[in-house]
């Protein structure tokens, strides 16, 4: 079950996300939209990337909703009045209100983190490829995935050299502050100064050819893939009938 | 019949007031080791650079006279179509690596990707390499993750899966401990029994004495001396141009005219033979 | 020098664009080290703006939300922010904005008014008007207070960006007038910040 959900060509998957965008802005109300999260938990636990999910999931949206919930639920304007306390008054409007556009912002963040986390960036990047996304394009995606963990080792590196020569860097703020030139000054100097050479090499690995670019891995499209899509299409139909009829 | 060749070429990079290159006149002929040696400033980058087309392609700048790349003249050709035919490696190991790639394997096969050659045979030409050059061990990790000398050698199997005629290479010793060195100067070698034309940029005298065919001499932007190993490198006038020679010719110089010393040792096998028979006339 | 929406998209520019957002996650994580109060996560994209041109500018800032929004999907909509940031960047810096300390300063409020403007829609109509950080604390006083919610989010967005974006325009500029004329020179939108046109032999730059 793992390998046949990670298996699924990355397109299939992000037809997937692109049916949860459109699904969720017609179905009315929120139980539909929240919904949503358990689904893809289902999902993540067939993939076994549950525990990832679910600590980037958490981590990057609970704040966001409780605070949601304060703010409108105090302050959104309406008559309704659920529960007073101090200055406060809690309205059912603006719980109602947070209840709508919460529901969104988990449906949505639930299926794009559920997507990063069954599909290869490798592998998005080949199906792209093969939809006919320009080689710049995808050079840059990968790239810049590569050098962000490599920068950030870098620095460590820079900090504790820098610390080693003297450089302080806890006390008061100006003392802090003076940490800054040293460490980021010269590692951003020669980085962009480094893509000199680097234009150099991807020259030298004929990536200004005109000719079609080819991909060393092949990625499988089995009868899997044939049947979400389908799958997926006949509930949006029904879903956008439903909507239309009311 | 010369396979890269240059007549009476100058050069000034854009934002220099002076010429890189002056009246440079020179050819290359298929199958053969040049190593270009001389002090730093003298041209020799400069030289790469304009045979491998990135001199005015990539740098622009002002360039006079006449450069042929298999017979046809440079300015008539694209950037891109020079890559499959002319390899291109440096000294940086570190800018060297594309980026673009997850694991050694599919960085060497990049540029076979960008080439549109079909997977199947990009996949059997990459194992080839990496058996070659014995990459297995690393066949699998992040490029960006292996040491200075590995990457060099990611760098060497990247550009030779293409399968180049000529092979320019600009010092890419000059970051590396000494035994990166000889794992890169083998693989030259390798190269060179392979009947791949190489222009080799290198300060490692002793290594150019062991497998140069022909040494080109630069300063100042000219070609001062060129020839073949044996008597370039052991021609006291090197120095005076600013190159070096191999540490056993410059001990055999003094030693010439001594007990059948007749000729200059180069290489590390002649100048033990040297000193045997050395040794032996001292004997008597 | 030929500029241009599509021809400032040459392979040097390309190669700058990861790095630009990769300087901008090391800015933010040197600041978090240190404890400082500022983010400067909008430095790499200021650089990349200033010699590679405003739509190069455009594509650092936005590709930056979304590589961010693969492990934090909030992100992504303030993709927006980030491309204005690296347009008004690019902008001001050909139009010679940035080449004096005071016009830097007058840039780094105009690029910071060009953040709020531009965050404040999103944040109130996709998360009314919350961003799950301290900053929603300032909000929620403003909003007790009396003060409409658009009002509110523009202000506290504003407040805390000041000084953030000026600093970062400034460190920006610095950077880019300490880079070497070889590299200027090759980028489209360089040359304003190359010391001097030409080298001599022994290296000294003559103007």
């Amino acid at each position: 079950m793992k390998k046949s959900i990670l298996d699924l060509y990355p397109t299939t998957k992000l037809l997937g996300v692109l049916f949860v965008f459109i699904s969720i802005l017609i179905v009315p109300g929120y139980a539909y939209q929240y919904a949503i999260l358990p689904i893809c938990m289902v999902i993540a636990l067939l993939a076994g990337v549950l525990q990832s999910f679910c600590s980037l999931f958490f981590k990057g949206v609970t704040l966001i909703v409780l605070f949601i919930f304060i703010i409108q639920g105090f302050f959104y304007p309406g008559e309704t009045v659920l529960w007073s306390g101090w200055i406060f008054s809690l309205k059912l409007e603006g719980l109602n209100y947070s209840l709508l556009l919460t529901s969104k912002i988990v449906a949505i963040t639930a299926s794009i983190i559920l997507f990063f986390q069954i599909t290869k960036t490798k592998d998005l990047i080949i199906a792209l490829e093969k939809m006919g996304t320009p080689k710049k394009v995808t050079y840059v995606i990968m790239s810049t995935l590569q050098i962000i963990p490599q920068m950030r080792k870098q620095l460590n590196v820079i900090m504790d050299a820098q610390r080693s020569r003297g450089v302080e860097t806890e006390g008061s703020l100006m003392i802090r502050a003076k940490a800054i030139v040293p460490v980021l000054g010269t590692l951003i100097i020669s980085s962009f100064e480094n893509t000199q050479e680097r234009v150099i090499t991807l020259e030298s690995r004929a990536f200004t050819t005109q000719r079609k670019k080819t991909n060393v891995t092949v990625l499988p499209k089995g009868p899997l893939d044939t049947i979400v899509r389908i799958v997926l299409l006949l509930l949006l139909v029904l879903i956008i009938w439903k909507g239309v009829i009311g | 019949m010369s396979l890269l060749s240059m007549k009476n070429v100058s050069y000034r990079y854009p934002i220099n007031n002076w010429k890189s290159l002056k009246q440079v006149t020179l050819n290359i002929e298929a199958g053969v080791f040049y190593a270009v040696i001389g002090a730093g400033g003298a041209g020799k980058t400069t030289l790469c650079s304009v045979f491998r087309g990135f001199i005015p392609h990539f740098y622009h700048g002002e360039l006079e006279g006449e450069v042929q790349l298999f017979g046809k003249n440079l300015l008539q050709y694209e950037l891109a179509d020079i890559a499959a035919r002319i390899g291109y490696l440096f000294q940086n190991p570190f800018t060297q690596i594309s980026g673009a790639k997850e694991t050694v394997f599919e960085e060497i096969a990049y540029g076979l990707e960008n080439l549109g050659v079909e997977p199947a045979e990009i996949r059997k030409k990459v194992e080839d390499v990496i058996a070659l050059l014995k990459l297995e061990k690393i066949a699998e990790s992040n490029p960006t993750e292996l040491s200075g000398g590995q990457k060099q050698r990611v760098a060497f199997a990247s550009v030779i899966v293409m399968d180049p005629e000529v092979i320019i290479i600009d010092e890419p010793t000059s970051q590396l401990d000494p035994q990166g060195t000889e794992e890169i100067f083998r693989i030259i070698d390798l190269m060179k029994q392979r009947g791949k034309t190489i222009i080799l940029v290198e300060h490692k005298m002793e290594w150019i004495a062991e497998f140069a065919d022909r040494i080109i001499v630069m300063e100042d932007g000219q070609v001062v001396m060129q020839g073949d190993t044996q008597s370039i490198l052991s021609n006291p006038k090197v120095m005076e141009h600013g190159g070096t020679l191999p540490q056993y010719a410059e001990v055999g110089l003094k030693l010439l005219g001594e007990e059948g010393i007749h000729q200059v040792p180069i290489t590390r096998k002649q100048g033990e033979l040297v000193f045997s028979k050395l040794q032996k006339g001292g004997a008597e | 020098m030929k500029r241009g929406l599509k021809k400032d998209f040459t392979l040097l520019a390309i190669t700058m664009i990861p790095i630009g957002v990769a300087i901008n996650v090391v800015a933010y994580q040197l600041m978090t080290i240190l404890k400082m109060p500022i983010y400067l996560d909008v430095i790499g994209t200021c650089i990349v703006a200033m010699v590679a041109g405003p739509w190069v500018g455009l594509v650092t800032g936005g590709l930056g939300n979304v590589v961010n929004g693969m492990l934090n999907p909030v992100s992504i909509p303030f993709a927006i922010t980030s491309m204005a940031i690296g347009l008004t960047a690019g902008y001001l810096s050909k139009y010679r904005m940035l080449v004096k300390p005071w016009r830097i300063i007058v840039s780094g409020l105009l690029i910071a008014v060009v953040s709020s403007a531009t965050s404040s829609p999103i944040q109130v109509i996709l998360f009314g008007g919350v961003t799950g950080q301290s900053g929603d604390i300032v909000m929620a006083t403003l909003l007790a207070t009396g003060k409409q919610i658009w009002t509110a989010v523009f202000s506290q967005t504003l407040l805390l960006g000041v000084v953030d974006k000026v600093l970062a325009i400034l460190a920006s500029s610095l950077i880019v007038y300490k880079m070497t004329p070889q590299f200027l020179s090759k980028m489209h939108y360089g040359d304003i910040y190359m010391r001097s046109k030409k080298m001599n032999r022994k290296g000294d730059q003559v103007k």
